[in-house]
């Protein structure tokens, strides 16, 4: 999440991707970093156990938000 | 109140010979009078800031801060930690306020200080993984004189509670990681189950009872220095190994206790074990030192190839250096499988991957083997101890909390 709001601060547009089990401790970091509001998207937990087709179908599903707070949303 | 008799059911029966146990909980003649309500609205005013490990804290006014920051040379505003990821700082006088919140006594303050100059050499700490999922604790091994002038625990339950200096030494770590870096459970310590460890863990060596020079004179101070050397710790696991007199048996033992494959996370791992003092003189006795230990250990830390294949950890991750089973599509081979023994994988680095310590009472066959987030093979973080400012001064428990505001 911090290397979210780094590259956001370095001009890169970036989002922070994180599994639910973290939203809590993400808006934390954004909070110590000074950046409160901070957007980022959430994937259900876990991750770690999926396989390929799995992903494919979670990125799929994650794009819309994604693209939103990267204001690309159609 | 007589706490003895506060209870709502009837008194425990007292061990037999044992005098009156409970009747020592009767405040005597010499108890201070406070009123009971302030007492515990100033507790409760620390609990309700969130300035605590859920026990209650000691509360903290700028003359008793005083006190802590006179058994020191250094200036209050001098940076002792640092998360530069965090962007935040702990300066000598907010490990002294959390020092006094955990109910260290202002004597105890040189050695805390040493213990946050251990754990930034460590390096882990200041990397972040306090954070971590994996919910690491610090442990601090105080060596030299200042143990037995502060009365720090280094014989029996040396793990455990009943030592003012061991118990609240550890927790004025974990209060600064808490109220200076922010480190609360649920939103940046992310620990999946954390360990007992985080409340606090501070031992002694048991230097007295052990046959071998003390920990800090391995790494180059002085038997009169006195020092303190923090790990990042997983776990806390016990042997219990009453059954053999042979040293190779109990070396084995603990081999295996070292080499269990819930262990083995990464390529190799790393340990320090605290033998008890009789586990130390069998070895002894036998002619062993620390070094032959550390050899043994390293060379029989090992698990075959089949045992690791059937908990999936035969190979490593090409990225991150993690045990996955072959089949993984990031697996490559671990390092033994390209050496002479490739069916036996040792779980260790070198044999400077385990440290040897002595403590705990010399009573029985018990030892300990701690799984440290390395050193995996470095020496390990060992800080001397600065000198007591006011060593003439008292403990500093003499301090009477007269009319200040916390």
């Amino acid at each position: 999440l911090a290397d979210g709001i780094l590259l956001e601060r370095a001009g890169v547009p970036a989002v922070s991707i994180c599994t639910d089990a973290f939203r809590l401790p993400a808006q934390a970091m954004a909070q110590a970093y000074g950046f409160p509001g901070y957007e980022f998207v959430t994937v259900p937990h876990p991750l770690a156990s999926l396989g390929v087709a799995q992903i494919r179908a979670l990125v799929a599903g994650l794009m819309p938000g994604l693209l939103r707070i990267l204001g690309l949303e159609p | 109140v007589d706490p003895a008799a506060a209870g709502s059911g009837p008194p425990a029966d007292p061990a037999p010979g044992d005098d009156a146990p409970l009747a020592d909980l009767v405040p005597g003649d010499d108890a201070p009078l406070a009123d009971p309500a302030e007492v515990r609205r100033a507790m409760e005013y620390y609990a309700g800031r969130g300035w605590t490990d859920g026990l209650p804290v000691v509360p903290v006014t700028e003359s008793y801060l005083a006190e802590f920051l006179a058994r020191t040379g250094r200036d209050p505003d001098d940076v002792v930690f640092s998360m530069p990821h965090l962007n935040r700082r702990c300066t000598v006088r907010l490990a002294a306020v959390n020092a006094a919140l955990a109910g260290c006594l202002p004597a105890y303050f040189p050695v805390v200080l040493a213990a946050w100059d251990s754990l930034t050499i460590e390096g882990y700490a200041t990397r972040g993984i306090w954070q971590s999922t994996t919910g690491t604790a610090p442990l601090l091994i105080v060596n030299g004189p200042v143990r037995g002038r502060i009365g720090l625990n280094s014989k029996g339950n040396v793990f455990g509670s009943g030592f003012r200096a061991n118990a609240t030494i550890g927790r004025a770590i974990r209060l600064t990681c808490i109220n200076a870096f922010g480190l609360r459970p649920h939103l940046l310590d992310q620990a999946t189950q954390g360990t007992p460890a985080k409340y606090t863990a501070c031992i002694a060596e048991n230097e007295e009872e052990s046959p071998w020079p003390a920990l800090h004179t391995d790494f180059g101070l002085d038997p009169s220095d006195s020092a303190v050397t923090s790990m990042v710790v997983r776990s806390c696991i016990h042997i219990e190994a009453r059954h053999t007199t042979v040293p190779e048996q109990l070396a084995t033992d603990i081999a295996g206790t070292i080499s269990r494959t819930g262990a083995l996370i990464h390529r190799t791992i790393s340990a320090l074990v605290v033998l008890g003092p009789e586990h130390a003189h069998l070895l002894s006795r036998a002619g062993w030192g620390k070094a032959d230990l550390q050899r043994f250990i390293y060379d029989h830390a090992v698990r075959s190839r089949a045992e690791l294949a059937a908990a999936g950890k035969d190979a490593i991750s090409r990225h991150t250096r993690w045990r996955l089973p072959a089949d993984h599509p990031d697996a490559m081979p671990d390092q033994a499988a390209a050496e002479a023994h490739p069916d036996g994988v040792r779980v260790l680095n070198s044999p400077a991957a385990v440290l040897v310590a002595v403590a705990g009472a010399n009573n029985a066959g018990v030892s300990a083997v701690i799984e440290t987030f390395g050193p995996r093979g470095g020496p390990p973080a060992v800080v001397r101890v600065a000198e007591d400012r006011r060593p003439d001064a008292s403990m500093g428990s003499d301090q009477a909390p007269a009319e200040e505001q916390a």
